[in-house]
């Protein structure tokens, strides 16, 4: 019994050693200079010294006035992704946290009493010369693979907008058979760019809620409730929409598809916006289209599945090349993998376009789940990898 | 003072409860001898977080949220991967010792000695980066202003008291039972604890982004269970529960807790049990 347990212990203490030396290296002795922020909880309030920093290593020390324990965060622009965070600041206490912020806008968030969403603040880190993006050799990558995502978008938003256009003169048209089949390939645009088309958050809802998501005495409207006046068989009951009422709905899908291409043409990306998105793109199949949920009228999910799959791996391969130089088995896996999920789509494809999703068999979706996240764990790095 | 003190039982908890667990064991079945072992462990996890402490705070150099995140996360992971050892050798030592064999055990026998130092480093390192910081925070801030804020490392070390003497009464209560209640017990609050700790862990990995559904919670309980409470902070200190649980978290535990628990109560049965009959051929 001897040798696993020494094997055992030499591979688990392993990493912690790695994860030591590799800390004092990325700290790299850079000095704080207005990068300092001091933030100063209370148990009401949040006070931030600056809501403004240049990029590169920035130190918090939060101080604690309240009388509770309180937890300081930095978040990402999405309000979620945890930046950074300092935990357990005890009442009189002060904490340092040390964090190293690329340009991009973040929240601040202070949550005394340790729940909650915290008292939040808008916080922006500006461009400087010491982002810890990439070196200047790789500069040019990486102008490369933004100037080529920049175009990407705009081309699918430009396609986007002409197949709506089509889509909602026949269904404005009554030519219900016609619509039918345009609605999953004029979606496939929309879902190439999720997440830039989510991130205008006003957007986003009126034009791609499900019924099931919406919040009580929401208005439904945008793709999904036409897709349910165009497959009623499902509904219980369903009145069928007036002409009136179809032209309506379609107006304001066509509305808000044109807003949209207009707010993408003067989008600026980073590096890590790119790989975050690749990353988001995944994670909404696994949400909403392996699962079915997205398209539970029409059932025509895996051109969504694709169109996300697309959206992922374009924003991966204009990426691939600097990640072959920072973590070149990453760069192997994820090609794999993206081969890997698209033979199971492949396998799927008809004459006009895909299995719909309830002829799928389950070990069919369970195949297409495994898959999915097989990308999904080496996807995660890819941000890691472009900035390291 | 209260809030610190809160503190500082938590965490206190969380690094006596394996070990005074670790030494009940040891006494009861006679192997004092093994004991400095355990201290030297526990010496060495103190000393390391402290310095290491220190260095952090008092030093030019910080250590970013990614590198503290991820070295928590690890050091969570490790520690499951030593008590869930720690309890199987427990068990199996156990059975070795029905009887008279009680306390002629050969040291040697019992695995390599730096088994015990280990798991004693890990059950008291886990959690001790995170505390030093605190301590020396703590301590800051009593020279910073001398007349008023000596609380804060008061409170704190007040916390810490109180778990090592919860950690003693459970370790008083475990020697006054019996060999097998012990283990059974002992076993099964570990596998329980363990379980926390691993749940804690993959909880500190979504934080620093290495594991994905930070924000998919299972169940979010904290209007009920305020995480600022006495109740909470001991339901945090021994079983590491969270009043808001992600899904992963919630998966990753039920798919530790499940096969082990099995496994060892599948054990314990055999060993309170009474001796098969010789099987009859048919």
């Amino acid at each position: 019994m001897r040798k696993p347990l020494l094997v055992a212990a030499l591979l688990v203490t392993t990493p912690f050693f790695a994860a030591c030396t590799e800390n004092a290296k990325d700290d790299g002795g850079k000095s704080a200079d207005g990068r300092s922020v001091s933030v100063t909880s209370t148990d009401d309030e949040c006070k931030v010294s600056t809501a403004k920093v240049p990029a590169g290593t920035v130190t918090f020390n939060v101080t604690n006035d309240g009388s509770q324990v309180t937890e300081f965060y930095l978040l990402g622009d999405d309000g979620l992704r945890i930046v950074a965070e300092v935990e357990n600041v005890g009442p009189q206490l002060s904490r340092q946290l040390v964090v190293n912020a690329p340009a991009g806008t973040y929240f601040t968030a202070c949550k005394p009493g340790m729940k909650g969403d915290g008292i939040r603040a808008d916080f922006t880190v500006t461009k400087s010369g010491d982002e810890p993006t990439v070196s200047a050799d790789d500069q040019q990558l990486v102008d490369t693979a933004l100037a080529n995502y920049s175009a990407y978008v705009q081309d699918q938003s430009d396609q986007l907008v002409a197949k709506t256009q089509e889509f909602v003169k026949l269904y404005k048209a009554g030519d219900d058979d016609a619509a039918r089949t345009l609605y999953p390939e004029a979606r496939t645009h929309w879902e190439r760019i999720e997440t830039v088309a989510e991130s205008f958050g006003d957007l986003d809802p009126k034009t791609d809620a499900r019924e099931a998501d919406l919040e009580p005495g929401e208005k439904w409207t945008g793709w999904h409730r036409i897709e349910k006046d165009l497959w009623p068989e499902l509904a219980k009951n369903y009145t069928p929409l007036t002409p009136q009422q179809r032209a309506t709905y379609a107006d304001d899908l066509m509305k808000n598809i044109t807003t949209l291409d207009t707010r993408v043409q003067g989008l600026d990306y980073t590096v890590d916006q790119i790989a975050n998105g690749s990353r988001g793109l995944l994670e909404e199949v696994a949400s909403g289209k392996v699962t079915g949920e997205e398209e539970y009228w029409s059932h025509t999910d895996l051109w969504d599945f694709q169109a996300n799959v697309d959206g992922a791996r374009v924003g991966f391969e204009g990426l691939k090349p600097i990640v072959e130089q920072t973590n070149p088995a990453l760069a192997k896996t994820l090609t794999t993998r993206f081969a890997d999920l698209q033979k199971l789509l492949d396998a799927q494809k008809t004459a006009t376009g895909f299995t719909f999703y309830d002829d799928l068999t389950p070990d069919e979706v369970q195949d297409l789940a495994n898959a999915v996240n097989a990308l999904s764990e080496p996807l995660s790095q890819l941000t890691a990898a472009v900035l390291s | 003072m209260l809030a610190n003190y809160l503190i500082g039982l938590r965490e206190g908890l969380e690094a006596a409860l394996v070990v005074s667990i670790l030494v009940a064991y040891l006494v009861k079945t006679k192997r004092r001898g093994l004991l400095p072992r355990i201290w030297f462990g526990v010496a060495i996890a103190v000393l390391v977080s402290l310095g290491f402490g220190f260095a952090l705070f008092y030093g030019p150099r910080g250590l970013t949220f990614e590198a503290q995140e991820t070295i928590g996360g690890t050091l969570s992971i490790v520690a499951v991967v030593f008590v869930t050892w720690m309890i199987f050798w427990m068990a199996r030592a156990a059975r070795s010792l029905s009887g008279e064999l009680r306390g002629q055990i050969d040291d040697a026998a019992e695995g390599p000695w730096w088994g015990l130092v280990l798991v004693a480093i890990f059950a008291v390192g886990r959690e001790g980066l995170e505390t030093a910081l605190f301590l020396w925070s703590a301590t800051e801030a009593v020279s910073r202003d001398t007349d008023s804020t000596w609380q804060p490392l008061v409170g704190a070390a007040l916390g810490i008291v109180t778990a090592v003497v919860l950690a003693y009464l459970l370790y008083r209560g475990a020697i006054s039972i019996n060999l097998s209640t012990f283990f059974t017990w002992t076993g099964g609050f570990l596998i329980l604890v363990a379980g926390g700790v691993l749940s804690y862990g993959v909880h500190d990995l979504q934080e620093a982004g290495v594991l994905p559904g930070l924000h998919r919670l299972a169940w979010d309980v904290s209007d009920t269970i305020d995480p600022t409470t006495w109740y909470a902070t001991l339901l945090k200190g021994i079983f590491n529960f969270s009043p808001a649980t992600t899904v992963l978290e919630a998966t990753v535990w039920v798919l530790y807790v499940v096969p082990v628990m099995f496994l060892f109560v599948r054990g314990a049965r055999r060993r309170t049990s009474p001796p098969a009959p010789a099987p009859v051929h048919s």
